[in-house]
């Protein structure tokens, strides 16, 4: 049975504590509760709204406790099942918010607030069927609001039942009396949205119809161009689509779609685009300005005919005084024949140049370019030219860069270039010093300043890369006259603004030097942005309704299921299930002191049980240190907080504290493999195609004694490339495994599929040393299989296995890259192998490389 | 390099061009607020050198503009207005900037009939304010006080875009741009320029979790 009602007076007391939550005037609705419920202390709702504004108060746990006793006095009321539903919605319990609405709605199932609730949570799972039916609901409480009917025509649409949605959309407009202003922007959305419906529905011949009869009304003009060209084009009606996107190329010039609609419009073969090239001039010539039309033909010319046009194209650029040309075309240089063509081009214009003066006299003489400012970034060119990876020459390079800087000494580019030479030779300090002289030219750009952080982290030196970049960070500004350090400084400022480049360069620098810890709270820090962006989209489904333009809302949603896809979550999910698998194989390397990272540590393996257990004590007692330390500046930088409390309260955020700054907790979790799944799994889900994901899926599922799920990231891999050296050796690996698995460990009928497929990959009788020989045989020119292939060597037999001799030989290789010379370094230091020979030929080859002169 | 349309896709890499080149950032949050708001408004650069080919790769941005219609006109008039426009400094004066802007200003004009597009830029930035006085033809408009976190004034600037009405379709300008198009200018973040005017105090409202509703409007929904 419901509760009886409250009497008059705490009735409308009880509308004061509702109106009081909403206008978020929370202590105030807090009285006037307990005023209600000291004389019925059991009245549910009265609870449940005390329960809902501590929550807001920031009192999650007693906020649950009172929510539920509220649930205990009137389990009927749909007001205490909401509650207790947007309790678990704060806490982003998405699964029991929705249980809790459905309650709700059981009580009071005509309930918008309700209902919208509910809808909100169910499209952000991407419940479609659910969504679908509480649109519904929705509209038949509410069809007055044209949002309803978009509501429910989006719920169709993303549950993929087309010819609903469009019906929806329809029978909206046919309640229209008056055609809509031509101004408005809402209709003119929903018109083109019922268009991209009927075209993914696959009719393009009735969308193409339905885009005429809204042309007129449609105020996104560009979007029924280019719809109208593509449905022509896939309609086969070529002379109009050729007009179509010449229409669109007069809009804007610089769209390689419009150009490729062109191009098949016309019937041009992608085999032999020569012909285009009349109507590239054509542009060309339309478009003074345009790099489009100019550029493309480049692509597809060959010969005598690209050497001529790239004679303009560079010439053009050259004069124009464009410091970006060569990243401009550098494209063009995965082919031998234009890669040399272009540079005997740029060579030729140096000299014929001759010698001039330097352009200190600074004369001017109209619209023609100072010869200097040419000869400048021709030079500048040839430098880039000698540092690019495929025609990489250092000393050519330099020369160049310092003939530049004579005629032109302030030029940031060119120490920004000769940074970058460093950096390519492996002179990661002179590097980092270098571009922070280039960054001292111009402390006023940001671009610099960000580039100098870069390469400070590149080299290891993480507080300088953060001073560095706090110099444009809003928190160590001062501000009211305090210096506020509210935010955790400039780190504190560059998490909020997501920061991911730093933050991702910061955490592998952390991880190279061994300091896992730190690693893994950036690497985490990652985790969170990407979880905030997911939840980000939270606010738009009822925001996207309201302002009308849907297509963008779809398109948005469609991102975000693929979200985790994007390189910068992989590279940094793949970095933190490298050191949770470190983490699971030794232990120890939680303390970032017997990490060894940078090979000056302790060798902790190597120690008798004696001196390992001092020394991992020591290690403890150095961490507690750095702990107290980091806890000491919190707690500084929270009374900084409460002397600012103004700027922090206006934050409007809730700023939990962070109790692990150095990350040394998450680093001494007792289940790292388990952690890693929360990396893991969305890779295997959304980069599943990406070799490196499944050999890392294989890496913790082989750890976890997950032998099917790793066989299954084996065959993945297998079938996306079989010749890795990565698989390669996991596949030896793997073989081994299940050798040696006892009947208990995999019980029928896994273990007959397992048996069976492994069959099929690596026979049971396989010799697996002459299989791993046979490898090492074929791939003998490429670094990275012999790598592989001795990593499977040492595991098969660690005591013969002559790993620093046979890797030696890859420096010989003339196309090894330093990258791959210090891999091979890193193979020796994990195989704890002599690499005395090994860094002392790789320092003979890469001269200016610190990587193996420390070491040497 | 194309010149495209912004797509909710898009935003990691310009949320990556924007922090690398200019002191005023912003969350992910606003620039799906962008995003979602006016489509049709914001605009970027893409280097296609850089891309692999292999499918689902994000495009590498080099330049964006952020743009936006102003919610609450205070005088009344229907106008856009830049929120943050830059180029990556290995890609200037190619006329990025001004071909990201001549997009956005057109379709200002025709999807939410624009009058005029506003601006702010440091005072300080004199490159910046070549690019929006010289080259694209901006005014300046008034200067605003204390408007940036540390302190610096900013030049609103605005540029009449009625010509653009009756014109049916553009063709380009003539005029070779000598004008160093580094485009540098962001807003500060929303919120603390509201604030501001009305307290006096430099108050910043930031924090994603405040939601789109505090970003721009009140809420239309009540309880």
């Amino acid at each position: 049975m419901p509760q009886a009602p409250l009497a008059s007076k705490d009735g409308s007391l009880f509308r004061q504590v509702l109106k009081c939550y909403e206008t978020k005037q929370y202590k105030k609705g807090l009285k006037a509760a307990e005023q209600i419920l000291r004389k019925n202390p059991k009245h549910g709702e009265t609870l449940a709204m005390k329960g809902l504004i501590t929550n807001s108060l920031g009192r999650t746990e007693e906020a649950f406790a009172i929510a539920k006793e509220a649930l205990r006095h009137d389990m009927k009321s749909h007001v205490c099942w909401h509650v207790y539903g947007l309790l678990y919605r704060s806490e982003k319990n998405f699964e029991e918010s929705i249980k809790a609405y459905k309650m709700a709605l059981r009580f009071e199932p005509e309930s918008q607030q309700i209902l919208r609730d509910l809808a909100l949570l169910q499209v952000q799972m991407r419940d479609y069927p659910g969504y679908v039916e509480s649109r519904g609901k929705i509209l038949q409480g509410r069809p007055q609001l044209r949002q309803n009917w978009t509501g429910l025509a989006v719920a169709y649409h993303l549950a993929g039942s087309y010819a609903e949605a469009e019906n929806v959309l329809k029978k909206y407009e046919e309640t229209l009396k008056n055609p809509p202003s031509k101004g408005d922007i809402e209709h003119s959305e929903a018109c083109l949205y019922r268009n991209v419906v009927i075209a993914e529905s696959g009719d393009i011949a009735r969308a193409l119809e339905h885009l005429e009869s809204i042309a007129k009304v449609s105020l996104d003009k560009i979007s029924v161009m280019e719809y109208r060209a593509d449905y022509l084009l896939r309609l086969d009606r070529k002379e109009e689509a050729e007009k179509a996107y010449r229409a669109l190329l007069e809009r804007n010039s610089e769209k390689r779609q419009y150009y490729n609609g062109l191009e098949q419009s016309i019937g041009i073969d992608p085999e032999d685009r020569k012909p285009m090239k009349a109507i590239y001039d054509e542009f060309a010539e339309k478009n003074p300005r345009s790099d489009a039309p100019r550029r493309i033909p480049l692509d597809f010319l060959e010969g005598e005919d690209f050497k001529q046009a790239a004679d303009v194209y560079l010439q053009k650029l050259l004069k124009k005084g464009v410091p970006s040309t060569f990243a401009n075309i550098k494209a063009l240089y995965a082919g031998t024949a234009k890669r040399e063509t272009i540079l005997e081009l740029v060579e030729g214009y140096l000299a014929s140049m001759g010698t001039e003066e330097a352009p200190t006299n600074g004369e001017t003489n109209g619209n023609k370019p100072k010869p200097s400012d040419f000869k400048l970034w021709t030079l500048y060119f040839l430098t880039q030219h000698y540092d690019h990876y495929r025609t990489r020459n250092t000393t050519k390079a330099s020369e160049y860069l310092n003939r530049a800087l004579e005629l032109s000494p302030g030029t940031v580019e060119l120490h920004m270039t000769q940074a970058r030479i460093y950096k390519h030779s492996g002179d990661l300090q002179k590097a980092m010093e270098k571009m922070n002289q280039a960054r001292e030219l111009d402390t006023k750009d940001r671009y610099i300043n960000t580039k100098c952080a870069k390469y400070q982290l590149r080299n290891d030196r993480n507080e300088d890369a953060l001073k560095t970049m706090s110099l444009f960070t809003r928190f160590l500004t001062k501000r009211n006259g305090v210096k506020n350090d509210a935010h955790g400084g400039p780190l504190g400022d560059l998490l909020e603004m997501q920061c991911v480049w730093f933050i991702t360069e910061d955490g592998e620098s952390y991880l190279r030097q061994g300091n896992l810890g730190l690693a893994l709270k950036r690497f985490h820090a990652m985790l969170k942005i990407f979880d905030d962006w997911t939840e980000d989209q939270f606010d738009f489904h009822s925001f996207s309704l309201r302002k009308g333009q849907i297509r963008a809302y779809v398109t948005m949603l469609r991102w975000e299921d693929t979200l985790r896809s994007h390189p910068f979550f992989v590279r940094a999910a793949l970095g933190a299930i490298k050191v949770y698998t470190m983490l699971h194989d030794r232990p120890h390397l939680a303390h970032s002191l017997l990490s060894n990272g940078n090979g000056e540590g302790p060798d902790f393996e190597g120690m008798s049980p004696a001196d390992r257990k001092k020394a991992l004590k020591k290690a403890k007692r150095e961490q507690q240190k750095a702990q107290d330390k980091a806890a000491e500046l919190a707690a500084k930088a929270k009374e900084d907080k409460a002397k600012n409390a103004q700027v922090a309260s206006a934050d409007g955020e809730m700023k939990k504290e962070d109790t692990d700054p150095l990350g040394i907790s998450l680093a001494q979790t007792k289940e790292p493999l388990e952690v890693a799944m929360k990396f893991l799994t969305p890779l295997l889900e959304l980069s599943s195609k990406r070799v490196e994901v499944q050999c890392a899926g294989f890496d913790v599922y082989l750890r976890r004694k997950k032998w099917l799920l790793a066989l299954k990231c084996l065959i993945a891999a297998r079938e996306i490339e079989k010749e890795n050296p990565v698989v390669h050796e996991q596949t030896i690996r793997f073989r081994r495994a299940v050798d040696s698995l006892a009947e208990e460990d995999v019980k029928e009928p896994s273990r007959e599929v397992l048996t069976a497929e492994l069959e099929t990959i690596l026979p049971k009788e396989t010799d697996l040393k002459s299989y791993n020989e046979e490898f090492l045989n074929s791939h003998k020119d490429s670094p990275q299989h012999v790598r592989g292939a001795l990593r499977a060597r040492h595991l098969l037999s660690p005591e013969d296995a002559n790993i620093a001799g046979e890797l030696a030989n890859t420096l010989s290789l003339a196309h090894l890259s330093l990258k791959e010379a210090i891999e091979g370094q890193t193979l020796l230091k994990d195989l704890k192998a002599d690499n005395k020979d090994y860094n002392q030929k790789a320092s003979e080859k890469f001269p200016d490389a610190a990587a193996f002169q420390t070491a040497a | 390099m194309d010149i495209r349309v912004l797509q909710p896709s898009d935003i990691p890499h310009v949320q990556l061009a924007n922090i690398t080149n200019l002191p005023e950032n912003y969350f992910c949050k606003y620039y799906l607020y962008h995003a979602l708001s006016w489509p049709q408004l914001s605009y970027v650069a893409v280097d296609l050198s850089h891309s692999s080919g292999s499918p689902g790769e994000p495009p590498k941005i080099v330049g964006y503009v952020l743009a936006k219609m102003e919610e609450e006109p205070t005088d009344g008039v229907q106008h856009g207005h830049i929120t943050s426009l830059s180029v990556m400094r290995t890609h200037r004066r190619l006329g990025l900037a001004e071909k990201l802007m001549r997009q956005s200003q057109k379709a200002m004009v025709e999807a939410f009939g624009a009058k005029y597009v506003s601006l702010h830029v440091r005072v300080s930035n004199k490159a910046a304010l070549h690019l929006y006085r010289d080259t694209l033809q901006f005014e300046v408009d008034k200067v605003e006080d204390k408007y940036y976190a540390d302190g610096e004034n900013a030049y609103s600037m605005r540029k009449d875009l009625t010509f653009l009405e009756e014109v049916e379709s553009e063709s380009e300008g003539e005029g070779e741009g000598k004008a160093e198009d580094v485009g540098i200018d962001g807003d500060v973040p929303k919120g603390g320029e509201k604030k501001k005017k009305k307290s006096g105090m430099k108050k910043f409202k930031l924090g994603r979790a405040l939601g789109v509703a505090d970003l721009q409007e009140v809420d239309g929904r009540a309880a």
